[in-house]
């Protein structure tokens, strides 16, 4: 029994740990939902672009990932509002598919531009290795260390949504925007800077993703469609919500990929969404709409 | 300023011309294999296959508004259903192309029912998980489908006759577009796109009447997964659950203009022969372009060419266009 225990422990650990990453990516999505009803399709390729500059910076001058954060997140974050203010913007107030697809069109846009400048080549950047046991269950280092600082920035993310004037805007733009207009929210602004936050988030997601997965091209599709399986099932727009669909979806995909293949493990997670669509299409913590 | 729009008599002389426009272009396809070498017959069977899906897509999709990420899924599904029946049964093409018309078909049903109950926007990204589930169940089904490695059918040289299946198809698809759109039921799926609930209210069955759609969508699309099967005598999940066979079906359609009889027929013409021509030099381009494509055209031209063309007063207001 205590293996069986054992296992079990290590399952859910190594899900976890997977969970924080994911959370980092799915609050932007989430938090770009949330204030302009947007679901933004290219979210997954601001991962990969955030995963190239953490590569190309290795590849250059061997710099550490955790350091090419300083960089991923101000590019990644001014990409994100150039692309809200001058294309994103103009669809905000047109229905949900109209935004479904130009944002579909720009992830091509980005995927294609990649692999036409950087080759279709799996990449990858060897940075800390090993792992550490504690008690039975083994932990690798890289994802601890992706773990801890997907939470840091989370969090940072959540105080700044919550405690700051800014942050307050945005929440305000994102309950209902016209009110918000009427208060002398800026909303323009407020959407330009939930969108630049959003792509930071996924940028430095994409720089961690950089030292625990190869980097290509079209890495971006699967951790997009995960993302939105998360926001999903946290309910779309409740950032605490994608913390725990996160973590969920971690452990699911930990189970599933014991239990069975990595492949089969992400055949589950679509199943997974499909499901929860059905059943609770407003996610755990979200409200429902029609 | 709005644009003088044609009416009348005028307008049903444009009508029958553009639409003898369109016949003709048939018939010169028909031709073509008079004509010209085998390269350039690859070229437009390759470009009916894409038209075949784009018109297929734009029955559910165009008409309705439900945007599938997916549609590659039935493609997949139905190249794979004639692949098994030709390679472990060795069955006839025919035989092999019906079973691919009846599992694509099936799938459609159960795919779309409980899908088709998810609004909009949660259908479209359910439905590119549904195509990415569908990849990795046939790469993990591998004593049946060949897994990642693909599946190989004894080759065998069938350019002609799959050429004339694939213009058939095209025409099957164009003549049931045109059936719908000059139908109530055309209208009813249009105003299900304009808005569901009023749709609802009004009495249709809107759940019903998405599910026909999606399941004739799905149909047609997997008997062009079985033609290509056929004709290409090998097939991987990489390849024919492509999202580039959905993305550049979405891009045609969108750029001669969804829900109308024509616009997928024109959008293939033109991104096909673009395609030909970058495609050599810039392979990797292919999708950004159709991507930058798709966005121009929702910010600019919502309604494509078509649509343009009638709004400017050049083409008459015609359902049948």
């Amino acid at each position: 029994m205590g293996t069986d225990l054992a296992t079990a422990a290590q399952v859910v650990v190594s899900g976890l740990l997977l969970g924080g990453l994911y959370a980092l990516l799915a609050g932007g999505l989430t938090l770009v939902f949330g204030v302009m009803r947007v679901i933004n399709l290219a979210h997954g390729e601001l991962l990969m672009l955030g995963a190239y500059v953490a590569c190309l910076l290795f590849a250059a001058t061997g710099l550490n990932p955790i350091v090419a954060l300083l960089v991923s997140i101000p590019v990644l974050f001014v990409v994100g509002a150039v692309t809200q203010r001058f294309v994103v913007n103009r669809v905000v107030n047109a229905p949900l598919l109209t935004s479904l697809l130009l944002t579909y069109g720009l992830s091509l846009v980005v995927t294609g531009t990649a692999q036409a400048v950087w080759t279709n080549d799996y990449r990858s950047v060897p940075f800390i290795t090993g792992g550490f046991a504690l008690g039975e269950v083994s932990i690798s280092r890289p994802r601890l260390l992706a773990f801890a600082v997907s939470l840091v920035l989370t969090g940072a993310a959540h105080v700044f949504l919550t405690r700051t004037r800014w942050g307050k805007a945005m929440r305000a733009t994102a309950q209902n925007a016209d009110v918000a207009l009427a208060c002398g929210i800026d909303i323009d602004r407020a959407r330009m800077l939930a969108f630049g936050i959003a792509s930071a988030l996924a940028g430095a997601a994409g720089t961690l993703v950089s030292f625990l997965y190869s980097v290509y091209p079209e890495m971006g599709r699967a951790f997009m469609l995960k993302a939105f399986a998360v926001i999903v099932l946290g309910g779309l727009g409740s950032f605490p919500g994608a913390l725990i669909g996160a973590m969920i979806l971690g452990v699911v995909e930990a189970g599933a990929a014991y239990l069975s293949t990595t492949q089969i493990a992400e055949a589950v997670i679509y199943i997974m969404l499909l499901a929860m669509l059905l059943v609770r299409p407003h996610g755990l913590l979200g409200t429902a709409e029609r | 300023m709005v644009a003088a729009s044609v009416t009348g008599l005028a307008a049903r002389r444009l009508t029958s011309g553009y639409t003898a426009a369109m016949v003709l272009l048939g018939v010169g396809v028909s031709l073509l294999p008079l004509m010209v070498s085998n390269y350039i017959l690859t070229f437009v069977l390759q470009a009916l296959m894409a038209c075949a899906l784009a018109g297929s897509w734009n029955l559910i999709s165009g008409f309705t508004g439900y945007v599938s990420f997916g549609h590659a899924a039935f493609f997949g599904l139905g190249a794979y259903a004639a692949g098994i029946a030709i390679a472990k049964a060795a069955v006839p093409a025919p035989v092999a192309i019906a079973s691919a018309a009846i599992v694509a078909g099936c799938a459609g049903l159960c795919l779309g029912y409980p899908a088709l109950r998810l609004r909009g926007p949660y259908f479209a990204v359910g439905m590119l998980g549904v195509a990415e589930a569908l990849r990795v169940g046939i790469t993990v089904a591998e004593p049946v489908t060949g897994g990642g490695r693909g599946l190989v059918m004894p080759p065998q040289d069938v350019l002609l006759p799959a050429y004339f299946s694939m213009l058939a198809l095209v025409v099957l698809i164009v003549a049931i577009t045109r059936a719908v759109a000059t139908r109530p039921v055309g209208l009813r799926l249009l105003a299900i796109r304009e808005d569901e609930v009023a749709a609802e209210v009004t009495g249709i069955q809107t759940t019903r009447l998405k599910l026909v759609a999606f399941a004739t969508s799905a149909t047609l699309a997997g008997v062009a997964g079985g033609i290509y099967a056929w004709h290409m005598s090998y097939i991987d999940p990489t390849t024919v659950f492509a999202g580039s066979l959905t993305v550049r079906a979405i891009a045609m359609t969108m750029l001669g203009g969804q829900g109308t009889v024509f616009g997928p027929v024109i959008g293939s013409v033109v991104l096909s022969v673009i395609g030909e021509v970058t495609w050599a030099r810039f392979p990797f381009l292919h999708n950004a372009v159709s991507g930058a494509l798709i966005v121009v055209i929702v910010l600019f031209i919502p309604r494509g060419v078509t649509g343009v063309l009638q709004d400017r007063g050049v083409l008459p207001r015609s359902r049948t266009l």
